[in-house]
């Protein structure tokens, strides 16, 4: 986070975390398809031939004035596939908090537990306390057949102490009330109570 | 609301100053200031195409990758700056001790040695103040919490169109 007082705008980053095909770039185009026009930018995707996210996808989501201070959530996405983990670790550096999306098809379990070990190593690489960041995890495909249970997940995940969220993504259900959780917390602790 | 911390008006207005002298110097489109991980600090002049909040955000991941590649083939203080030469406009991008990127967007008829020579001058003029910003980096925003979070609320709700 920074505060540019020059601008009064508060730039945050938020993050989505998670492993490969769990959704994180449909979630994205999701929020940025349902978003007001005028109130974020273009969505950059950077994609392979076959429509995986080979580098990040990226929006701004660019809120009124509140406080005398203008929000501007800078929102990402990271690729989920295995071999791109120093790509994970860059665009996780500097962000003020995680969407983690984890895929509830029960056979994707350890590839979820993989990716949320992933998503903490490079946190403490970059200097950041899992503990004490942002995170909200987004239980998503809840539309398909033999998924897991959300407590299972969140236990496997070890995310008990996290807010939860069931999503399918493909159809915009549930992923904004997890972006706007994920926004207050981020907000909540970007403030100073006074 | 609180005073605004002075500290922060008197960094920007540095930063603005610097950038200002990079973008007379180069006579470039465009000179912008970014933090390493994408954010963008300032701009100078326009950018006649494009989003300068996206360039950012592709800089900041150019010059981490960039960084990676130069330390798998065996450099071993990579800065992690390169230079795109187009058609008609390019590109050079400086990382300034991990803290910033200065980006340059230039005619490509503009000779290429005296863009690299200014930015490193401009680079000079930044690395002392690469502590400050790391100190205000990160620090709590004084806003009122109940009026913040309000405010907060009804955007999203103009946002997301619920």
């Amino acid at each position: 986070m920074f505060v540019n007082w020059k601008l009064r705008e508060i730039n945050l980053k938020i993050v989505y975390y998670g492993p490969a095909l769990s959704g994180k770039t449909t979630t994205l185009e999701r929020v940025h398809a349902k978003t007001n026009p005028n109130m974020r930018g273009d969505m950059v995707s950077l994609k392979t031939r076959g429509d995986r996210t080979i580098y990040f996808d990226f929006m701004q989501l660019e809120l009124g004035e509140i406080s005398g201070l203008k929000p501007r959530f800078n929102v990402y996405t990271v690729p989920g596939q295995v071999y791109y983990v120093g790509t994970r670790k860059l665009v996780l550096q500097g962000a003020d908090g995680v969407v983690f999306v984890a895929d509830s098809q029960k056979h994707r379990l350890d590839a979820n537990v993989e990716s949320a070990r992933d998503m903490v190593k490079n946190l403490r690489t970059l200097g950041l306390d899992p503990r004490e960041m942002p995170i909200v995890l987004q239980c998503n495909k809840r539309d398909l057949d033999s998924i897991a249970p959300v407590p299972v997940m969140r236990r496997q995940l070890g995310m008990t102490q996290f807010p939860t969220f069931k999503t399918v993504a493909t159809e915009g259900v549930g992923v904004f009330d997890a972006l706007k959780t994920i926004i207050n917390r981020v907000a909540s602790k970007a403030q100073n109570q006074i | 609301m609180n005073e605004q911390p002075s500290v922060s008006e008197q960094l920007y207005d540095q930063f603005d100053v610097i950038l200002k002298d990079l973008y007379r110097r180069t006579d470039a489109e465009c000179v912008l200031l970014v933090d390493i991980s994408g954010q963008l600090i300032s701009t100078e002049g326009q950018l006649r195409q494009g989003d300068p909040v996206q360039v950012a955000a592709l800089a900041a991941g150019d010059v981490a990758a960039m960084a990676e590649l130069s330390r798998q083939i065996g450099e071993r203080d990579p800065d992690g700056s390169f230079l795109h030469e187009g058609e008609r406009k390019s590109l050079y991008l400086f990382n300034v001790d991990d803290s910033f990127i200065l980006i340059v967007v230039f005619r490509s008829s503009r000779p290429v040695g005296l863009i690299r020579l200014f930015v490193r001058r401009a680079a000079e003029r930044l690395h002392p103040l690469t502590d400050q910003f790391e100190q205000i980096m990160g620090q709590p925003v004084p806003v009122p919490t109940k009026e913040f979070s309000a405010g907060l609320a009804t955007e999203l709700e103009k946002a997301f169109d619920l």
